[in-house]
């Protein structure tokens, strides 16, 4: 249908890895660091889908990631709602922002875009703080209860979020819908000369994209137990188009092995002390510079290339015994 | 580009299945096998590495347990610390507490700085059952919880510094008694940053000063990032105030006391300035903090037998002067050993009754806590810590002013400033 | 009133520096260089560490520096820059990965703390009542007088023209033989040697550690954006415009709202007049 079948054994593989990573290695720190990187996939992997297809760089996703965490930590908090009502809450609420903000600046390219979209994110981030009396200022909004008790329970139910929400987007990638998005970045004129209506396309991508990461942003806040402006910092933006650099633009699967990655390499780094963040950058530096086309959905596909030259090897030698 | 071979293509995806387990282990593995009643207690401490506030609350950490190991550990058991940087961002903080117990699995976490990422870490702490000394932030919602949920929260304590609510009730009396009452100055601006513990602490340190009898022109709240204070002080001076108080934490005091200098703004300035606490504040300036009068735990005086002790100790260690996380973080290893040798465990649920019954000598003061573990203040019959006035001189020595008792020297106004 | 004057057109002299090399990068190496703040700091430190360890004279480090940061920035674009020039998002992160690598390298060799840049002038002048930092004025007259020397580089020489040429038509420029490689590492040379200006002039008054890079980088860029990507004067325009919003609400409103209102002013500009002021490079 839309992917392959070494597509989908490669993905199944990948799943039950992750999914036995904590039995094997039984550690609440272990699940906790798996937990975070599952959540910022669901991040990159939504970011990829908007910007990485229609090369509309969008620098503020962590607008949608904020205000779903927010959405879920007023719920939660100030409404006293069950958490489970959160997640198409903010998913609603995060589509309403990708409107607001998309309308008037999808018709934007480039550079543009990307500061309108980090100037959003910025105005949530300082709306945030100067209303403190409502929103708990720099210390946020704090006790949350939890969507699953149990530490591993949540972390199989956000890995199967991640799963779920990266197939939807690779099959939308793959369809009609994805072929519009990757024409627009093509050449947005020829387009709309075609008669396609550019603006809902951008603008739904947009809502689908943001839609996900705010749904991300509301598991998120029932995960810490806690909500605070940061999320709405342009460093968490950042952190995830590099991410999904790391990963591959445009492939929506890779982005998902650049958060894993990143984020573990964040935490083993830890023993380093004081020289933590300083390795990290200069690890950046080095896959920026030597993998310019990321690392996972590069490897991912050379990998698929030699098993399909292996089964051509191993088919050939057959015919030519019975052609002996 | 040359496709792989079928045999390496096989052993490229089991290195990457390999390298990927492999980094999972290195996550997972507990770093130390640590068994429950022998072997090394482990002192885990979550900090802000990279700032001073976090070296201070390391290296008071090891001189305690450097002192302790010496005269034979605690129950025969050497004491060891285990650090991991929680920055000030909330996410870095929950895993560096989740690194801590549930990876490192130490016996008791010593730490803290910022307020919001303590708030964060406490559900995690609470979760992972480890009792918690807190030695830096101020906020007095991190203790709230612990008469109120006693069950799930009765690990957190914190041994410094006064919360929040506490400095306020202090500063009240900084105001009425010397600026008012002393420098006979009854007009006073009230300038803070725009974090949550002041903005909670302002309204409460407006009312005090007011029922004392001083004239509050004008409360001001700056963003931390400011790096500009020219708007502020001239709303300040156009206020008519004679007297300018000040709640600074992470903002950029160093700046603002360049422009206060600079600008010879037309009035002194003094409260709580904690990174006016640092021993080098004034030299990096260029000196140009002289005059400003800023609160601090401790100073380098006779506050209790210790604390001249702690400071020649801690100079000739690390040729530093000690900033206040220092003062808790070495008191809080003693008062954990205290506790532990007392209960004969490292079982929490044990220590915990025992170190609420702490009354514990420490740099600042005696240290006991309250119904909500949180550090008693000192008043007039009981000797626990209060926050002491000293001002900048020249030189950049510091002299104290406030409270009365404990007076080094006599208030001085700044130079340019006729009075 | 003339404080807000002065005190604006100070900010607004810090950001113009800041937002002119920025935006020469842009215009004709099609450049975003997030590395352009942490030039800003290694001026402010450069000067620090000369003054400071090295005890040179104070107009001494501050040349030392700017020459140094700027031989900096032209390695940087040699390394970095160059090999990625084809992809403007892979220039922004490799960018941003070297401004990471720079502010964790001056977190180890210096810490946290604050710095101390020692100012030129320590003086304080009264200007009409207005009591103003020496330091302040010297910032806002080296500004005016390095821009408008940099605007009659550009207009009066020959690298100048060169420059303004492979801006307008990047082939075209090629075709006529001028050698683009090296005008853009003069450009770069330019660009960074500016930043480093703002830092040594900002540094007395302003803020000096390891994070100094990244809020006069998002500034630069948003200026620079609603200044019209490529334009100078566009740049200078929207300096002044940023300088003065920001200095008329922290003086009447108050300063925590300085920051959304010129975040608001920029995302209103985009939606309004997407090119900018004088853009010339289409926005859409």
């Amino acid at each position: 249908m839309f992917a392959k079948p070494v597509d989908l054994a490669g993905a199944a593989v990948f799943v039950a890895l992750m999914a036995a990573l904590p039995l094997l290695f039984p550690s609440n720190y272990l699940i906790g660091v798996l937990t975070v990187s599952v959540l910022y996939g669901i991040w990159a992997v939504t970011w990829d889908f908007m910007s990485g297809l229609t090369g509309r760089e969008n620098f503020g996703h962590a607008l949608f990631i904020g205000v779903g965490a927010y959405t879920a930590g007023f719920m939660n908090t100030t409404f006293g709602l069950n958490g489970w009502w959160s997640l198409p809450a903010s998913m609603v609420v995060a589509i309403v922002f990708a409107l607001l903000i998309g309308v008037p600046t999808l018709r934007l390219k480039g550079p543009y875009f990307a500061l309108a979209m980090l100037s959003g994110s910025v105005i949530m981030q300082r709306l945030m703080l100067i209303f403190w009396e409502q929103t708990g200022g720099e210390e946020g909004l704090n006790g949350l209860t939890p969507l699953i008790r149990s530490q591993i329970g949540f972390y199989y139910f956000a890995l199967a979020a991640l799963a779920g929400i990266t197939a939807l987007l690779l099959a939308l990638s793959r369809s009609h819908f994805g072929l519009i998005l990757r024409a627009i970045r093509g050449d947005e004129a020829t387009c709309q000369a075609a008669g396609i209506n550019v603006t809902f396309y951008k603008i739904a991508s947009l809502a689908i994209s943001g839609a996900f990461a705010g749904a991300g942003g509301a598991m998120y806040a029932h995960y810490q137990l806690q909500v605070s402006p940061q999320l709405f910092a342009v460093v968490t933006s950042i952190t995830i188009i590099t991410m999904v650099y790391v990963g591959g633009m445009a492939s929506i699967y890779g982005p998902v092995g650049g958060a894993i990655l990143l984020v573990l390499l964040t935490e083993l780094l830890r023993n380093f002390g004081e020289w933590r963040l300083m390795i990290y950058s200069c690890a950046l530096i080095l896959i920026l510079f030597f993998l310019p086309g990321g690392l996972v959905a590069p490897a991912w596909r050379r990998l698929r290339a030699a098993l399909a030259e292996r089964r051509t090897a191993r088919s050939v030698p057959a015919s030519r015994e019975r052609s002996a | 580009m040359k496709p792989e071979s079928p045999e390496r293509s096989v052993i490229s995806r089991l290195a990457t299945g390999a390298s990927l387990a492999a980094a999972c282990a290195a996550l997972a593995l507990p770093a130390a096998t640590a068994s429950a009643q022998s072997g090394p207690i482990r002192i885990g401490v979550p900090t802000a590495m990279q700032l001073q506030v976090g070296r201070d609350t390391q290296d008071g950490i090891k001189m305690a347990i450097e002192d302790i190991n010496a005269k034979g550990g605690v129950l025969g058991r050497k004491l060891e610390m285990v650090v991991a940087d929680e920055t000030e961002n909330p996410e870095t903080g929950i895993s560096a507490i989740k690194k801590l117990t549930a990876d490192e699995k130490v016996d008791v976490l010593i730490g803290g700085y910022t307020s919001g990422v303590t708030l964060a870490q406490l559900p995690h702490i609470s979760a992972a059952k480890t009792i918690y000394l807190n030695v830096g932030s101020a906020s007095p919602a991190t203790n709230a919880k612990v008469k109120t949920d006693y069950d799930n929260y009765k690990y957190i304590f914190r041994v410094g510094p006064l919360n929040a609510a506490l400095q306020a009730r202090q500063m009240t009396g900084f105001i009425s008694t010397f600026v008012k009452g002393e420098l006979g100055l009854s007009k006073i601006a009230i300038v803070g940053e725009n974090a949550k513990w002041v903005q909670d602490l302002v309204p409460l340190l407006k009312k005090g000063a007011t029922e004392a009898g001083a004239d509050v022109r004008a409360v001001e709240f700056f963003d931390a990032q400011t790096s500009d204070f020219s708007p502020l002080f001239s709303k300040v001076k156009d206020s008519g105030a004679q007297y300018m108080v000040v709640v600074l934490s992470h903002a950029s005091s160093d700046i603002f006391a360049k422009q206060w200098h600079d600008s010879r703004f037309p009035m002194a300035y003094g409260g709580i300035d904690v990174k006016s606490m640092d021993g080098d504040f004034c030299d990096r300036i260029g000196g140009k903090a002289v005059g400003e009068l800023a609160a601090n735990f401790a100073v380098r005086a006779p506050l209790t037998p210790k604390t001249v002790p702690f400071f020649d100790e801690f100079k000739k260690r690390t040729n530093r002067q000690p900033v206040y996380t220092a003062f808790g973080a070495n008191d809080a290893v003693y008062i954990y050993a205290e506790a532990v040798t007392r209960a004969k465990t490292t079982n929490p649920e044990a220590v915990i009754k025992e170190l609420e019954k702490t009354s514990y000598v420490g740099i600042p003061g005696t240290i006991e806590f309250d119904e909500n573990h949180d550090v008693k203040p000192g008043s007039a019959t009981y000797k626990g810590p209060a926050l002491l006035f000293a001002q900048w001189r020249d030189g950049c020595k510091r002299e104290v002013i406030v409270p009365k008792t404990m007076r080094t020297a006599d208030f001085v106004y700044p130079s340019w400033i006729k009075q | 009133m003339l404080e807000i004057l002065i005190v604006g057109a100070v900010s607004s002299a810090i950001y113009a520096m800041l937002a002119v090399g920025f935006t020469l990068i842009f215009g004709v190496a099609r450049v975003l260089n997030l590395a352009h703040g942490s030039f800003y700091a290694l001026g402010a430190y450069g000067t620090y560490v000369l003054t400071s360890h090295l005890k040179l004279p104070l107009l001494a480090a501050a040349l030392l520096s700017v020459a140094i940061v700027a031989a900096f920035g032209v390695l940087i674009e040699r390394v970095f820059i160059r090999p990625m020039r084809k992809s403007q998002l892979a220039v922004l992160m490799i960018t941003l990965a070297v401004a990471l690598v720079v502010e964790q390298a001056l977190f180890l060799t210096f810490g946290s703390e604050y710095r101390n840049v020692p100012a030129f002038i320590d003086a304080k002048f009264t200007i009409g009542g207005v009591n103003i930092a020496g330091a302040r004025l010297l910032a806002l007259g080296v500004g005016v007088v390095v821009i408008g020397a940099l605007w009659l580089f550009i207009q009066r020489t020959r690298y100048g023209s060169a420059i303004l040429a492979i801006s307008q038509d990047p082939q075209a420029a090629q075709y006529m033989g001028i050698p683009s490689d090296r005008i853009f590492s003069v450009v770069m040379a330019l660009s960074a040697g500016l930043a480093a200006l703002a830092g040594i002039l900002a540094g007395p008054f302003l803020t000096v550690q390891p994070t100094m890079w990244l809020l006069p980088i998002v500034k630069a860029f948003a200026i620079v954006v609603v200044g019209g990507l490529g334009s100078i004067p566009g740049s200078i325009l929207a300096a002044l415009m940023l300088g003065y919003a920001e200095t008329i609400v922290g003086y009447t409103v108050s300063t925590s709202w300085t920051e959304i209102v010129s975040v608001l002013a920029t995302l209103l500009m985009l939606m309004l007049r997407p090119a900018g002021i004088f853009g010339r490079r289409a926005a859409f």
